[in-house]
């Protein structure tokens, strides 16, 4: 046990017993420790260099049914006292709550180990010399970069007076590259891994220069229905966001996911599977959420069938379905979410993918997506460095950048392709592993200049 | 707090730093939320912690610890030396910054009544009352009532000599009604949506909103929703309420005229701007009514301050005059490196972050109108309230907003109610779009505490002054 998870641990279970004493009759702390450093850059150069270190415990009080919660990062005795004295007075405030079902007891929880020493080690001079490899790539073509090398070392702990003290440390790199020309060309690419010693800088630089010297000179394109490649990075954001408003057990229960009235339907195309796994070898993150509950793997889409979504303590006991370990930190206005989504892999390369159209258009990613409609999981977004016109199975033109206006639910049930690569995409101690995808009728409704 | 600030300075010096800054920030929170009748949560938070912000070898570098103790802070001063110095192994010219006066001072905002001393029975009383109205309507399958303080106490020196100590107080509240049916969630918020209305002020803002009295038109208009005519699409007379219209500066008057993002320093992650340097003075960014100011004295703002988080004292400036661009949102940084002084708008979320270039009040200036004589000028349009969605490209040009309701507006009069509005349109567009601004009668300031920006993600609290304004011929029902 790394010193930093040793740390959370023990903050973790003095302030579940520091809340025993205050008066409350269950308590729960989650705590965390650990470091995280990020350099920037832009404009080829070093402009933003930061590093941190914290400690922080939440500590969730129960007296009665009713619940109160204070955070410090005050990890002093005297401090930590104060804030469960403040989350029990939270609770004696409260009115009780009977569908509170109290706090879980401890499940075994697999150990397993999501750190490499050599992100450990990966410090500013490491950092600063893979932004200057992955600079080089762009300023030796006159292009201009910017992004960012962020390194973390966190360390999360879960205890309560059930017995539960679990504690795990994850570490994690993030390397973001965006690659720009003085004419309106961009690219980008993007590597996320708990190992540092895997990120070849250089690499990552010259996949986001050489798009962004493809991408100049983008063109107009008419709104309307087409047949779209989308790259792993545009489909995590639709994965992510589905995540956020369809897969989780409080939007199932309120009818804000369309979970709610098609479960067991086929409301996807037969090559979709997500499932949320975070014992999978390929996943980074916590094996246990943040009640200290074991996370089971939980297929959410299978085959294009909508199948079960994720709970918590809480959900699970109101909705009597089986708690899948996906608690958040409390309180929250979300409920239980996914935080390990994978989707399945196809057997197609990218490159057959854009083969297969014969008139669409192919997207790098998505910038700045939200959500117009909930049930539907309509959002809408624009593309972003790198979107080109698909012209007889192969990229024409650059486009300008495409505003797209279209429910994800309905374009999953359009897939007519799936990638056999998969990528890791989103943050580094948490991202979504997915394929492209070969999409048809995604509505594109407006452009930018 | 000085004396560990100095400490911080003099490591950071005889570490090699040509400037050192050090901020201390001691923060407390408390959210409570009411949901369908049951207590969602009440939580409160403190965090406090020293952020060191450096420039050794030409380059920047920072560190943060919570560890606020002389021996602390030195370590942390060291550790933000070494990383400047690590910074300039891919360095551009060296960072310059421009002069400000350094000064002693103190600065408090306004709190009438101190919201950490309101006890939490008094505050659930009110968020449960006015969530029992809400429920009363059977359209209405999900409620929410939620209130939220935070408070801040920082001290920030500079080893130019500044030595300034700030807090303030902020309050915000609101309610929402989700009328949920037939596979639409349907949402109707006050006083704004996500998450309410913030001011710097106490619980006598909570007390002024009158949650409880609002409640029930909020949930029969979202019962009427539910029964309400889809959006039309098609070019519309667009009028758009004050608070909608605060979020649609901040988006596209607001980020775009951000100096670092003109610079493209936030380029892979928020984005760049559609306005260039030389745009400054010369492009026409609106209709001749339009003019947008940057404002960090305003009372009871979000947006306000004493001094920027770089010792900078807070100012107003415009950005857009009658029109044309005039300024842009600037750090001492960003501002030397185009010959002007700083406007004084450098936030950090916290002591963990470094100062970063936000908004601070950004309003666009009333205009002249009644708001029935508005109405009443407009033959055929559209009004609508309160944002429900927002989004827009990365260089701040094509934007799509959705808001909770809307009316059509046929023969100069408000008819019938549509629901899920949404519109469409490019920036300058858009803006030399804009006929009518009403008055200062109908103008008011909206807090906007969830502006996410940088990496690490920062939150920086803002405001936006507005009044319902026109816009001729906008694209509405987009994907419909």
């Amino acid at each position: 046990m790394s010193e930093n998870t040793q740390a959370a641990r023990e903050l973790a279970l003095r302030a579940v017993e520091l809340a025993f004493a205050a008066g409350a009759h269950e308590a729960e702390a989650v705590s965390s420790a650990g470091t995280s450093a990020l350099t920037r850059f832009a404009g080829n150069r070093i402009h933003q260099n930061v590093a941190e270190k914290d400690a922080s415990v939440s500590v969730r009080a129960v007296v009665g049914t009713k619940v109160g919660v204070a955070a410090t990062n005050h990890t002093d005795d005297d401090a930590l006292r104060a804030c469960c004295e403040a989350a029990v007075a939270a609770a004696n405030s409260a009115p009780e709550d009977p569908s509170f079902p109290g706090l879980p007891a401890a499940m075994p929880v697999e150990s397993i180990d999501r750190t490499a020493e050599t992100t450990r080690q990966f410090g500013a001079e490491a950092r600063a010399q893979a932004v200057a490899s992955i600079v080089a790539q762009s300023s030796s073509r006159g292009l201009t970069a910017a992004g960012g090398v962020k390194v973390s070392d966190e360390s999360v702990a879960v205890a309560n007076t059930h017995g539960v003290d679990v504690a795990q440390a994850v570490t994690g790199l993030r390397a973001t590259v965006l690659s720009m020309s003085k004419t309106g060309g961009s690219g980008w690419a993007s590597f996320v891994s708990r190992d540092a010693s895997e990120l070849a800088a250089s690499a990552l630089g010259e996949e986001a220069a050489s798009l962004a010297e493809r991408s100049e000179g983008a063109v107009d394109l008419e709104p309307g229905e087409y047949t779209v490649v989308l790259a792993p990075e545009a489909v995590a954001d639709i994965v992510e966001f589905l995540g956020y408003l369809s897969f989780g057990a409080k939007s199932v229960a309120e009818e804000r996911s369309f979970m709610s009235t098609r479960l067991g339907e086929q409301v996807a195309s037969p090559l979709i599977s997500i499932a949320d796994d975070a014992l999978s070898p390929l996943a980074n993150g916590l094996a246990f959420d943040f009640e200290g509950q074991p996370k089971t793997r939980v297929a959410l889409i299978e085959k294009g069938v909508a199948t079960e979504y994720v709970t918590d303590s809480y959900w699970a006991a109101r909705l009597g379905r089986p708690n899948t370990g996906h608690a958040l930190p409390a309180p929250n206005s979300y409920g239980p979410m996914p935080l390990n989504m994978e989707m399945a892999a196809g057997d197609a390369t990218l490159e057959e993918l854009i083969a297969g159209v014969r008139h669409g258009v192919y997207v790098t990613r998505f910038h700045y997506v939200n959500v117009e409609d909930p049930v539907p999981a309509t959002l809408t977004g624009m593309t972003r460095d790198g979107t080109f016109l698909i012209r007889d199975g192969r990229l024409s033109s650059p486009l300008k950048n495409q505003r797209f206006t279209q429910s994800a639910v309905e374009a999953l049930s359009r897939v007519q392709g799936v990638t056999r690569e998969r990528r890791y995409i989103g943050t580094e101690t948490s991202p979504v592993l997915v394929p492209g995808l070969l999409v048809a009728g995604f509505r594109l409704t407006g452009q930018t200049q | 707090m000085r004396d560990i600030i100095a400490a911080a300075l003099d490591a950071a010096a005889l570490a090699g730093a040509t400037y050192a800054d050090a901020r201390i920030v001691d923060t407390r929170k408390e959210d409570i939320s009411v949901e369908n009748g049951r207590v969602e949560g009440i939580e409160s938070s403190a965090s406090f912690g020293i952020g060191v912000r450096v420039i050794a070898q030409g380059s920047w570098g920072f560190a943060s610890s919570a560890d606020v103790s002389v021996r602390g802070a030195a370590d942390t001063a060291r550790q933000a030396v070494a990383i400047a110095k690590a910074s300039a192994l891919c360095a551009g010219p060296s960072v310059e910054l421009t002069a400000v006066e350094p000064v002693v001072d103190t600065w408090s905002g306004p709190c009438e009544i101190d919201p950490f001393s309101v006890p939490l029975e008094d505050k659930l009383a009110l968020l449960l009352a006015a969530d029992e109205v809400l429920r009363a309507e059977p359209a209405v399958k999900l409620s929410k009532a939620q209130c939220g303080f935070y408070q801040v106490h920082k001290w920030f020196g500079s080893s130019e000599g500044a030595f300034i100590e700030q807090e303030h107080t902020e309050t915000g509240a609101g309610i929402v009604a989700h009328a949920i049916g037939n596979g639409e969630v349907l949402p109707r918020s006050y006083p704004n949506s996500h998450g309410g209305g913030w001011r710097q002020a106490g619980w006598e803002y909570v007390l002024g909103l009158d949650l409880v009295g609002n409640a029930g038109r909020v949930a029969e208009q979202a019962s009427q929703l539910l029964g309400a005519m889809v959006c039309p699409s098609g070019e519309y007379d667009l009028i758009i309420d004050a608070s909608q219209l605060g979020l649609q500066v901040h988006e596209s008057v607001g980020h775009p005229t951000e100096l670092d993002r003109v610079l493209g320093d936030e380029a892979a992650f928020a984005g760049t701007s559609w306005v260039t340097l030389p745009d400054l003075g010369t492009l026409r960014y609106g209709s001749e009514h339009v003019t947008v100011t940057a404002d960090a004295t305003v009372p009871g703002s979000l947006g306000s301050f004493g001094y920027d988080d770089e010792g900078v004292p807070a100012q107003r400036d415009d950005i857009v005059r009658d029109g044309m661009l005039t300024g842009l949102l600037s750090s001492r940084e960003s501002a030397s490196s185009i010959g002007r002084t700083s406007n004084g708008c450098m936030r950090a979320d916290g002591w963990n972050r470094i100062p970063l270039i936000r908004m601070t009040t950004v309003s666009l200036e009333p205009g002249t109108w009644a708001f029935d004589d508005l109405i009443a000028d407009t033959e055929c349009g559209l009004y609508i309230e309160t944002n429900n969605s927002w989004s827009i490209d990365d260089k701040r040009l094509n934007f799509q907003f959705a808001c909770e309701i809307g009316w059509l507006i046929e023969n100069g009069k408000l008819t019938k109610m549509v629901k899920n509005p949404n519109y469409t349109g490019i920036t300058p567009k858009f803006w030399n779009s804009c006929d009518a601004i009403c008055s200062s009668d109908h103008w008011s300031v909206w807090g906007l505490p969830n502006c996410g920006k940088g990496e690490p993600m920062q939150v920086s609290h803002v405001a936006h002054g507005a009044a319902p304004a026109r816009f001729r011929g906008v694209s509405v029902g987009v994907g419909r």
